[in-house]
């Protein structure tokens, strides 16, 4: 049975919540909208006001009433709160042996909010799923998260841009609040959900609810689920909208879209985040901050050397299969929880519900969402380098060197992973582990940043800072028995060294063995000794081309893909690919022209990785995130995006 | 740091570091710094050297070769080193009715038609933006460079500093002309944090979709009048902005 506080009572709700210790966030009223801010009083509350929408239009309004929570949502969220939007992730303390990293912590006093609606309970539940529920964890949101005392409030009225009823995020709250409570008629109806929630709610001055109140709450609730602006119900919408993205329509809305980024930051569940290196003056204070990103952004669509989504048709295209299509394969549930404010805070007026109906609409073939992975559930920061040092630096080409690296107790990994190498204040970057033994680990680095440029120019003796392994590795055991083709142009062949040396280590349990390797030129060629040693040992047929010859050059010219043609390729080989992406295109044309299955071809794929943990977004690749899912793909995995625009 | 023309409120802002200016003082040698010190060295080489100003004589041009010829890492620093500044107005008029307009002897004056930003004569290494330009970014590139990193100048649009600071939209709330969604970022939202519309002063950022934001302005009640002086203020030197106010002429 529910408990009945008095509206004008809420003032001891406030002040008991903050004797307990908590900072209690809530509504209030600033700058014309309903923003979530510290409560101190009763009076903080928008008692009286109510909120109207429209795309790209939001205002207040007195109520004739004295409601406290008679409005709906406005351009805050929690996430505001529980996941800042900027906070620094990792802090350098030098002195004594050298920099050490320690990940920050989240500070201050637990947070109670009061006024989460439904669908932002739910979208809570939707940022759980992305920053805790994987195998590495945001810990500053966990334990803000963990102590975190929820006090829902359920709409009885809809705005005219809610939709959360066909998100089946709302009305009515089903996510895991502390107290969950009905405004009606100058009263919250209080429902205790957990012990901190009893425990509060038992020592305000209530009276006892009945089957009548009940009733009302429920009539209530089904009214305003009724009475919603706007839905988004299109049949298995998630399908529909990624089989429909060459509609006529996403250029036709980047033509409207300011690309600002306003949806994507009002968004209660958008999680994706920049993450940058920081430096004092001094240089003595160095450390790494999460910014929040969007979709929108330049940065957050670049990868060296290239930018993939560089318009804004594949920018809105990005956001808006992500939020609604790829999330669910990513994390189980849609990203999208019908709060509306996508709508009301784009400059331009843009309607996602509108949108997705018409791409929805289309008539693309149906291809279908890979189901969601099942995920370990870790609880490591993972984002806290380690100190190493250098033991060797091994000069390969003029821009080229392998560094030598003493191996961290403990330290496992599988062929094709790579590591985070980072240098105070300079940079933190993924590099694949080209070779290790059992006191050393080697990355082969090419400068071409300012971090890659500094990690070059290290000496012998120097430190710097290592986190990993992350990421998939090639899958060596599914060649056994068979043929096995490498196919590598440039740098690509480092994160397959170790797995090289290791089909030669096991070469009798695998079929023949070949290597197609090229280079840009003579003076490119990286592992060149080892290559002779391959070629001498006759255990691996090794076959070496440069794009552009020299004088002394007598081997042969032309891109890898052309050695393809020459060789022959067995059907029945594995074949492990990496390289410019551009090679890797035609290098699967070719495999495909000679049928063999794309379940047979693996590739190692590249995108921006930040905070290679899975938490920051910026690797997305469709339904995948390169930093934990990839960077070796089996082919048939991603072929429905490889080389498409925007991805 | 040196000076074309320009206001000096670009070179103010590193004097108002004033709890970070000693520190500055101690990672750097500053050697010419005309608004702080009258004991100037204008010859290099340096490591690295703010302009302020932009090009609008021919013996500032004749300058500007003298500083890049010296400089490792060429930092512009304000709206008018990046887009030619509020003087860039002069581009969209005839310059030498201003000047008769103006002066008594119009015969002694020297000066170009246009004014222009520092890139378009010579090679940059980092531009900041606005006017004035934002303390907190000129500080971040001092301290970039002195650590090997590369600053992070984003290029993003201003809404994203102001949705961050948690500001409320002035465009969705209340209609007013906010430049905000085609401007670069790097001020931290400052105007519309303030309950007023951004006005452009850091200049486009990458993509701007300018047409889309005059579109929704001219639907919001702004004339073509409106619309020509909303882009051509203090960076309406800018391509993307001058285009957009000959749109509306």
């Amino acid at each position: 049975m529910r408990e009945v506080l008095a509206t004008a009572d809420l003032e001891q709700l406030i002040a008991l919540v903050r004797a307990d210790g908590y900072r209690l966030i809530g509504p209030t009223v600033q700058d014309g909208a309903i923003v979530y801010d510290e409560l101190t009083a009763a009076r903080d509350l928008p008692i009286g006001w109510t909120d109207e929408q429209a795309p790209g239009r939001y205002r207040l309004r007195r109520r004739d009433d004295q409601a406290a929570f008679g409005y709906n949502v406005g351009p805050h969220s929690w996430k505001r709160h529980l996941y800042p939007p900027r906070e620094t992730l990792v802090q350098l303390r030098r002195g004594g042996a050298g920099p050490r990293w320690e990940g920050a912590r989240a500070e201050g006093p637990p947070l109670a909010f009061l006024g989460v609606r439904a669908c932002e309970l739910a979208a809570i539940a939707v940022q759980d799923k992305a920053l805790i529920g994987g195998p590495f964890v945001d810990v500053r949101y966990q334990a803000r998260r963990e102590r975190c005392l929820i006090i829902a409030v359920q709409c009885t009225e809809a705005g005219a841009l809610c939709f959360c009823d066909s998100m089946s995020a709302g009305p009515r709250v089903s996510g895991d609040a502390d107290i969950v409570a009905t405004e009606l008629d100058g009263a919250l109806a209080l429902e205790a959900r957990s012990e901190r929630g009893a425990a509060i709610v038992e020592r305000l001055p209530t009276r006892r609810g009945d089957a009548e109140l009940d009733a009302a709450i429920d009539g209530a609730l089904e009214r305003c689920a009724r009475s919603m602006g706007r839905t988004l119900a299109a049949a298995d919408l998630p399908a529909r909208l990624w089989s429909n993205l060459d509609h006529p329509r996403l250029a036709e809305v980047a033509e409207r879209c300011l690309a600002c980024g306003n949806c994507t930051l009002v968004c209660p569940t958008c999680f994706c985040a920049d993450i940058k290196d920081t430096s004092d003056l001094t240089g003595d204070a160095a450390g790494r901050e999460r910014v929040w990103d969007s979709c929108f952004t330049a940065g957050h669509s670049k990868i060296h050397g290239a930018d993939i989504r560089p318009d804004t048709r594949g920018r809105y295209q990005q956001w808006i299969s992500h939020k609604l299509s790829t999330w669910v394969a990513q994390f189980g549930s849609s990203g999208c929880v019908g709060c509306g404010r996508c709508i009301a805070w784009c400059p331009v007026g843009i309607d996602l519900t509108e949108e997705a109906t018409i791409l929805a609409a289309g008539d693309g073939e149906l291809r279908a969402l890979p189901a969601p992975r099942e995920r370990p559930r870790g609880e490591g920061d993972g984002q806290v380098p380690t100190p190493v040092t250098v033991l060797e630096v091994t000069r390969e080409t003029h821009d080229v060197v392998t560094l030598t690296l003493a191996r961290p107790p403990g330290y496992t990994h599988g062929h094709g992973q790579f590591n985070m190498l980072s240098l105070p204040g300079v940079g933190d970057v993924p590099i694949s582990i080209s070779g290790s033994d059992a006191q050393t680990l080697e990355h082969t680095v090419r400068a071409v940043g300012a971090a890659t440029t500094a990690i070059t120019a290290l000496a012998p003796g120097a430190q710097l800072g290592l986190r990993g392994p992350y990421g998939s590795s090639w899958p060596l055991d599914a060649a056994i028995g068979r043929p096995v083709v490498v196919i590598v142009g440039g740098l690509g062949l480092a994160p397959l060294r170790s797995a090289l040396r290791e089909l030669l280590a096991r070469a009798d349990e695998f079929g023949p063995l070949r290597l197609l390797y090229g280079a840009r030129s003579p003076d490119d060629i990286v592992f060149d000794r080892e290559l002779l040693g391959w070629i001498q040992s006759g255990r691996m047929r090794t076959h070496v081309t440069v794009d552009h010859g020299s004088r002394t050059w007598t081997g042969n010219i032309g891109v890898v893909t052309k050695l393809i043609r020459r060789k022959s390729m067995p059907r029945d080989a594995v074949y492990l690919l990496c390289g410019p992406e551009v090679m890797m295109r035609f290098a699967l044309a070719q495999l495909e022209h000679l049928e063999v299955p794309a379940a047979q071809v693996y590739l190692s794929m590249e995108r921006n990785m930040k905070c290679a943990v899975g938490l920051c977004g910026r690797c997305q690749y469709g339904p995948h995130f390169v930093c934990k899912d990839g960077p070796v793909f089996r082919y048939d995995q991603i072929a429905d995006i490889f080389g498409r625009p925007g991805f | 740091m040196f000076k074309l023309a320009s206001c000096d409120g670009c070179q103010l802002t590193l004097l108002d570091c004033e709890d970070e200016l000693l520190a500055v003082a101690d990672a750097v040698d500053i050697v010419h710094f005309p608004e702080a010190s009258s004991r100037l060295a204008p010859d290099g080489p340096f490591d690295v050297v703010l302009v302020e100003g932009s090009v609008t004589t021919p013996d500032q041009l004749v300058e500007l070769r003298h500083i890049r010829a010296q400089t490792r890492a060429l930092v512009t620093i304000g709206a008018c080193a990046t887009a030619g500044g509020i003087q860039a107005l002069r581009n969209f008029a005839d310059h030498e009715a201003f000047i008769r307009a103006v002066y008594a002897r119009p015969e002694y004056i020297q000066t170009l038609a246009t004014s222009t930003p520092v890139a378009a004569h010579v090679p940059v290494e980092y531009e900041l933006r606005g006017c004035p330009i934002d303390k907190r970014q000129l500080l971040e590139v001092i301290s970039a460079l002195l650590v090997g990193r590369t600053p992070t100048i984003a290029d993003e649009s201003v809404c994203m500093e102001c949705k961050r600071r948690g500001a409320v939209c002035v465009v969705v709330t209340s209609d007013q002309a906010c430049l905000g969604p085609v401007t670069h970022a790097g001020c931290g939202a400052l105007c519309p944090a303030y309950a007023r519309g951004c006005y452009g002063c850091f200049g486009p950022r990458e993509r701007p979709n300018t047409a889309a934001l005059a579109d929704a302005l001219a639907r919001r009640g702004m004339d073509r009048g409106g619309l020509v002086r909303t882009f051509r203020l203090f960076t309406g030197g800018a391509p993307a902005f001058r285009k957009e106010s000959e749109r509306h002429e």
